[in-house]
């Protein structure tokens, strides 16, 4: 284990130190599916919602779903860069970046500006983000993911580590499944975590009653596509129609006008439930 | 003595008049050919001297000059052999051609007349300049006699054309080619009854013929994309006489119509390799450039299987040709400008393993990977395709539990009912329609412009992908014969969108 970056000189854009409060770290795998990825957003805006500051690396997949996540909950979220604060990577997170930074979130990183993406550099920057928080949570993981390394390093910091479970049959739970086979936290909930951190706060999720039906308000006819799908597998437009013996121009426009409300997600070729979300992003 | 015949050079889908002047003089024994005459013309000279010797005649044992006016412009081909042969032949014995006759074709050492390409596309254009005579190859007289009013005089040979000439035996002209009425016993080849499952793509497949739009099916390796883009020019309606002589004249200059059927009234479909090369898609060749695929695709559907795979400079090059229909390609000898009015229809992997997003096999590529393979197809190729599809892999065990869908001439029915109507109202399709004619001709009611404004905000559409779903929107009112986009059509339009939702 290479030693800890001092903390004291890291590089910021936007507010550091953050506010006072428990730091959450949510990563996980750069490619998640559409499961992960919704578990992310809302772990994170509950937590968010709940005073708690999430920390992730500005990555795709997890790392964005948890910092959009933090931002729909509200709260203020840290992104631990790879890169100097100045060069956003991937380019494509230019935008969350910014919302952020105007969110009163900050953007922070051990090297300095101007060092440009290099794969040894992430390593490193998993470690750092590991000793800012508090507790770690990991979303989705394969085997050697990077996720699995800042869970390692929060070990070894005595921290925290969390993991939430997936499908037996998902590569991407492999890892996650590990570490709670090896001791880590089972997460369900923000509650879970929340508990964890022993921050007796209120979150929303109560873990003992079934999920609350999809926090919209939804026009009935559309209502029938909704019990078709699922927040995990993808599902066609073309299976749909088959299952609802409606015409596929039919169907498309009902995903069309769901999607619109936030209620369904388009995912590759098919389509999935949008987990809930408290509220719907600006 | 002197004698002067006229021919013809091909410039693109245009005739370029050539007179060709021969001239016995007194002096040694020599053959001067003069008139910017290209290799491929000067070697004339040696079949034409061997045409005309073995042909019985005599050949000048004199000062013998062959000119090629206008001198100033640069001649290709063999289509001119005919013409000098003719040429010389008068100027030696005297004797003159009828008024306003052209000749076309090239000669073999034994003095046959070969087949010229583009003698269909040389017949019209000399028909416009005012000829009414025209002496073209045995095989080329079919082809040749599609143009109404203009004498088609079939060329066996040259002792033939020099007898009919000075009076001798008169060769009979060729009637009138009539053109074939459709034959509507035509089997589908590729049929969507033969399409299990598959309605996300089978409905756009059908918008797209109804429409014109272009279309982009994305999906895993086997999961029927080229079975899906080979049946859509079945449920197309047959062309038009107007499309099919276009279709000809492309065919007649690249050499490819078929023998005994000139007219076919089929749409094109060309699948052309990803390897292609600029010039084979877009066009291209020395001197004056030939047409590609996408001119031989006009009136038709181009299919470009594995789209990324494509150089990009060639997918970049598709883009004034799908905004305007054709294609205007300057090479050393001129520019030239080709049709290339088509249907664009394109798959491709979503990633370079082929996986990504199969609900039972993983994909394996990194994101930087799948990111950079969807780049090269994002921008503003795909802005101008009008419906993106995935498709999705049908389990081989599921495939006959799988619903058979409506077969191609159901189909049919409705995409000609629809085409009819956006010809009546607009006199174009609707993926011809400019954003000033879309807001006079395909009003939007008030809930409807709603919610295309409410998802253009929500993602971002840029003022093309606007407009492109807007299109959209009216093609699938005209399919439901209504006049009105409601707001179910919007929605419809919206949900065929699959790349502005990766981004």
């Amino acid at each position: 284990m290479t030693s800890l970056p001092d903390l004291s000189g890291l590089n910021a854009r936007g507010r550091w130190p953050p506010p006072d409060g428990p730091r959450v770290a949510i990563v996980g795998s750069r490619r998640p599916s559409p499961y992960g990825e919704a578990v992310a957003e809302q772990l994170a805006a509950e937590l968010a919602r709940a005073g708690v500051i999430v920390v992730s690396g500005l990555a795709l997949g997890c790392d964005a779903a948890a910092h959009r996540g933090a931002l729909i909950g509200g709260g203020v979220t840290v992104a631990v860069m790879g890169t100097g604060v100045d060069i956003v990577y991937p380019a494509a997170h230019f935008r969350l970046a910014e919302e952020i930074l105007a969110a009163g979130g900050a953007l922070v990183s051990q090297f300095p500006n101007g060092t440009s993406p290099r794969r040894h550099n992430f390593p490193a920057r998993n470690l750092t983000m590991a000793a800012l928080s508090h507790a770690v949570v990991v979303v989705e993981a394969v085997q050697g993911s990077g996720a699995l390394i800042t869970a390692e390093a929060a070990l070894d910091l005595h921290k925290e580590v969390m993991a939430v479970p997936g499908s037996i049959f998902s590569p991407l739970s492999v890892g996650t499944h590990a570490l709670i086979r090896d001791g880590a936290g089972l997460v369900q909930n923000a509650r879970d975590i929340l508990a964890a951190l022993g921050v007796g706060r209120e979150v929303l999720d109560d873990p003992l009653k079934p999920p609350k039906r999809l926090g919209f308000e939804l026009p009935g006819e559309r209502d029938g596509i909704l019990i078709h799908l699922s927040d995990v597998l993808t599902v066609s437009a073309a299976e749909l129609a088959r299952k609802l013996h409606l015409p596929i121009s039919e169907v498309l426009g009902r995903l069309t006008s769901l999607e619109l409300d936030g209620a369904v997600r388009r995912h590759g070729a098919g389509y999935v439930r949008a987990l809930r979300r408290a509220k719907e992003r600006a | 003595m002197l004698a002067t015949v006229d021919s013809c050079v091909l410039v693109g889908l245009e005739a370029r008049r050539v007179e060709v002047q021969a001239d016995s003089a007194n002096g040694q024994s020599k053959f001067y050919l003069v008139g910017l005459a290209a290799t491929s013309v000067k070697e004339a000279r040696e079949r034409v001297r061997s045409a005309i010797k073995n042909s019985g005649l005599a050949f000048p044992g004199k000062r013998l000059t062959v000119n090629l006016a206008p001198a100033e412009m640069r001649k290709t081909g063999t289509a001119l052999d005919l013409a000098m042969a003719v040429a010389i032949a008068l100027a030696e014995t005297g004797g003159r051609v009828p008024e306003r006759s052209a000749f076309l074709g090239e000669l073999a050492l034994d003095g046959a007349v070969r087949h010229v390409d583009g003698v269909l596309v040389a017949a019209r254009c000399l028909k416009k300049l005012g000829y009414e005579r025209l002496f073209v190859p045995a095989a080329d007289a079919e082809e040749a006699a599609l143009v109404e009013g203009l004498e088609i005089v079939p060329c066996g040979s040259v002792a033939e054309v020099v007898a009919h000439l000075r009076g001798g035996e008169q060769i009979a002209a060729q009637p009138f080619t009539e053109v074939p009425l459709e034959s509507s016993t035509d089997v589908l080849e590729h049929d969507l009854a033969e399409v299990h499952g598959q309605e996300e793509a089978r409905r756009a497949i059908e918008v797209a013929a109804a429409g014109g739009h272009h279309l982009l099916l994305s999906g895993p390796p086997g999961s029927g994309k080229t079975m899906l883009a080979r049946c859509l020019p079945g449920i197309l309606p047959p062309l038009e006489l107007a499309e099919a002589f276009d279709v000809a004249q492309v065919r007649s200059l690249l050499g490819d119509l078929l023998p005994g059927r000139p007219i076919d009234w089929s749409r094109p479909f060309r699948a052309p390799h990803h390897g292609i090369s600029m010039a084979g898609l877009i066009g291209g060749g020395s001197g004056y450039a030939s047409p590609g695929e996408i001119s031989r695709a006009n009136h038709g559907v181009l299919f470009l299987d594995e789209l990324a795979e494509f150089q990009a400079n060639v997918l970049q090059a598709l883009r004034q040709p799908l905004e305007t229909g054709r294609v205007t390609i300057t090479r050393s000898g001129g520019s030239v400008t080709y049709p290339a009015l088509f249907t664009l229809v394109a798959a491709t992997n979503p990633c370079p393993c082929g996986w990504l997003g199969d609900p039972v096999r993983t994909c394996r590529c990194t994101p930087a990977v799948v990111d950079a393979y969807q780049r090269r197809l994002s921008g503003p190729l795909l802005d101008r395709i009008d419906l993106q599809v995935g498709v999705r892999r049908v389990p081989l065990s599921q495939l006959a539990s799988e619903p058979r869908g409506e077969a191609s001439g159901v189909v049919r029915e409705r995409v000609l009912a629809a085409r009819a109507r956006q010809l009546a109202r607009q006199g174009c399709l609707n993926a011809q329609l400019r954003p000033s004619r879309l807001r006079n001709l395909a009003a939007l009611e008030p809930g409807s412009r709603l919610t295309l404004e409410r998802w253009s905000e929500r993602k971002g559409l840029t003022a093309r992908g606007f407009h492109r779903a807007w299109r959209v929107a009216r093609t699938a009112a005209d399919l439901e014969a209504s006049e009105l986009i409601a707001d179910r059509h919007v929605l419809e339009a919206l949900g065929y969108r699959l790349h502005d939702v990766a981004a």
